[in-house]
């Protein structure tokens, strides 16, 4: 087991926590994080390599912005954890909230709870991996990227999609605007469950639906007017 | 971006300490000023008033006339009228009243002096403090940390739809029904048509804050006989734009939130109490060690707690 040097979160301000988080990641050393009382803004820009523990739940946008670092989170997260993650690894072991992986670039995020509305809202890439349910208009303007949800998803599922992939495992509520289900390539899926066997998720009876753009929204007609209205 | 909270507890305890601490932990998501409603025990009869006077030096001419409002209404002072002075032009004063043969009206009467003195609630149990500056600040001048009460609400506000004064901070009374207050994170959109409907309905508004109507709204749509499980559910199709509100009179606390489930709200529920805020952090400061949150994330959502009966599941 890694030895880990202990950060302790309070009543510290978030700039003094992260400095000193960026000290340790700076020096090699791997952290556990005890504490954390639902701060915000906790483990930003982490760089490559870093690797680090928070037991207990986060606020919002833990781990925004890594850049290669390996975040683990024991408990729950608030919203946008990872956002804008170019690379790295986050992992959530409860529920994450709304926003995750918002504008994300690359590398994994993996929610092992549910989480909240408009999951990978505008990812640029990467995957994102919920185990539970994903929210209401998750995948809402993807432009690439994966969402994979083995736990069914919310209301306008994929609203919006612009490009890029929501997969679902499980009943979806209802699909969003310009959504479209459709049957995925056996070594779409084999890529797919090679990702989650990596997560210890292996399960070869999944039924999946995979969900894409329409691409409708791509270029406005008059005559579409009414798809570009969500209500 | 605004914070509210609110706090139900299963006896009659330190709910304004509660309120404070929560609101002191959102003081970040503004503090152009901070409110708080707490419901004490209800009177039997009689009406706590809770005002603000605009002009500290014309406080004996104010309260003055305000008594001559009450006389003409069948009503007076039951105790002598307490005020809490700060070093702004304003003043707050909080008044115990005899019942007036019709409140409404009372209400309406008073109002003629509103550019003087501003009635800011009225209730057997609700009173309502609100002052610029942030929880901590506010909570000193006022001394929110000593009232008690079954339950109440917070609000911090990032001024948005109207001015930075004291008086257009929240929460926001359901100008003329007793014991009914909200605090609202959000903006609404419609504000002004469906001002305009309550005031043709004879409603009265006292500032340009979007949120001042949601109260009214509520309570007029019960009041023509929908319950307020299904006034809230119904507010999520006919108040347009993004809110989470916390709705509160003597025996409940409810909230809605709109259809794009833009603005969050948090709760612990347990032991009997419930705790709200805008933020996890924020009910981390009640509830010390780890402890099970529920986040109300979703579209759509209402939800109802009867005070009663929070207090009989203990």
């Amino acid at each position: 087991m890694t030895e880990r040097v202990e950060i302790e979160v309070g009543d510290r301000t978030v700039r003094e926590i992260n400095e000193d988080i960026q000290a340790r990641a700076k020096a090699g050393q791997a952290m556990r994080v005890s504490n954390p009382l639902s701060r915000h803004n906790l483990g930003v820009g982490l760089p490559t390599g870093a690797d680090i523990v928070f037991e207990g739940s986060v606020g919002y946008y833990c781990g925004g912005l890594n850049n290669g670092a390996t975040v683990d989170i024991r408990r729950n997260a608030g919203w946008g954890v990872g956002e804008a993650q170019a690379s790295g690894d986050i992992t959530v072991h409860g529920y994450a909230g709304m926003s995750v992986g918002a504008a994300m670039l690359g590398g994994l995020i993996h929610v092992k709870g549910d989480c909240g509305p408009r999951c990978g809202v505008a990812m640029k890439g990467g995957d994102i991996i919920v185990e539970g349910k994903i929210g209401y208009q998750s995948g809402f303007m993807s432009h690439a990227g994966r969402i994979i949800a083995l736990g069914g998803a919310g209301e306008s599922c994929a609203d919006a999609l612009w490009a890029g992939e929501v997969w679902v495992a499980g009943d979806i509520d209802s699909l969003g605007v310009d959504a479209k289900v459709v049957e995925p390539a056996p070594e779409e899926v084999e890529d797919v469950e090679t990702l989650l066997a990596s997560r210890g998720l292996a399960d070869s009876a999944r039924n999946w639906r995979k969900i894409v753009s329409g691409q409708r929204l791509w270029y406005f007609e008059s005559r579409d007017a009414k798809a570009w209205l969500m209500i | 971006m605004c914070g509210i909270a609110g706090r139900v507890l299963k006896d009659h305890g330190n709910v304004g300490e509660d309120l404070v601490r929560l609101m002191a932990a959102q003081a970040h998501r503004g503090a152009d000023s901070t409110g708080f409603a707490v419901y004490g025990p209800p009177r039997d009869d009689g009406y706590v008033v809770r005002a603000m006077g605009f002009d500290r030096t014309r406080l004996g001419t104010d309260l003055d006339d305000f008594q001559a409002a009450l006389r003409e209404c069948g009503s007076d002072f039951l105790e002598e009228p307490t005020t809490t002075l700060g070093d702004a032009a304003h003043y707050s004063v909080r008044a115990v009243i005899s019942d007036p043969t019709d409140l409404a009206r009372w209400v309406h009467t008073a109002d003629a002096m509103a550019d003087r003195l501003e009635v800011q609630s009225v209730g057997r149990s609700l009173e309502i403090v609100k002052d610029t500056g942030d929880a901590i600040a506010v909570a000193d001048k006022h001394d929110v940390w000593s009232m008690r009460g079954t339950h109440g609400l917070g609000h911090a506000r990032l001024a948005t739809e109207s001015s930075v004064l004291p008086n257009a901070s929240h929460p926001f009374w359901a100008r003329p029904f007793a014991d009914v207050a909200i605090v609202h994170n959000g903006q609404i959109t419609d504000y002004f048509t469906q001002r305009d409907r309550l005031e043709r309905a004879g409603y009265r508004f006292m500032t340009q804050n979007d949120s001042e109507l949601i109260a009214v709204w509520v309570s007029d749509q019960m009041r023509q006989g929908l319950t307020k499980a299904q006034a809230l559910e119904k507010s999520v199709g006919a108040i347009d734009g993004v809110f989470t509100f916390l709705i509160t009179d003597v025996e409940s606390m409810g909230f809605a939130k709109d259809r794009f489930a833009m603005k969050p709200l948090v709760t612990v529920e347990q032991h009997g109490e419930m705790t709200a805020g805008t933020e996890e952090q924020s009910v981390r400061r009640v509830h010390a060690g780890e402890v099970d949150v529920i986040n109300y994330d979703g579209p759509s959502i209402t939800r109802l707690w009867q005070v009663g009966d929070l207090r009989a599941a203990a």
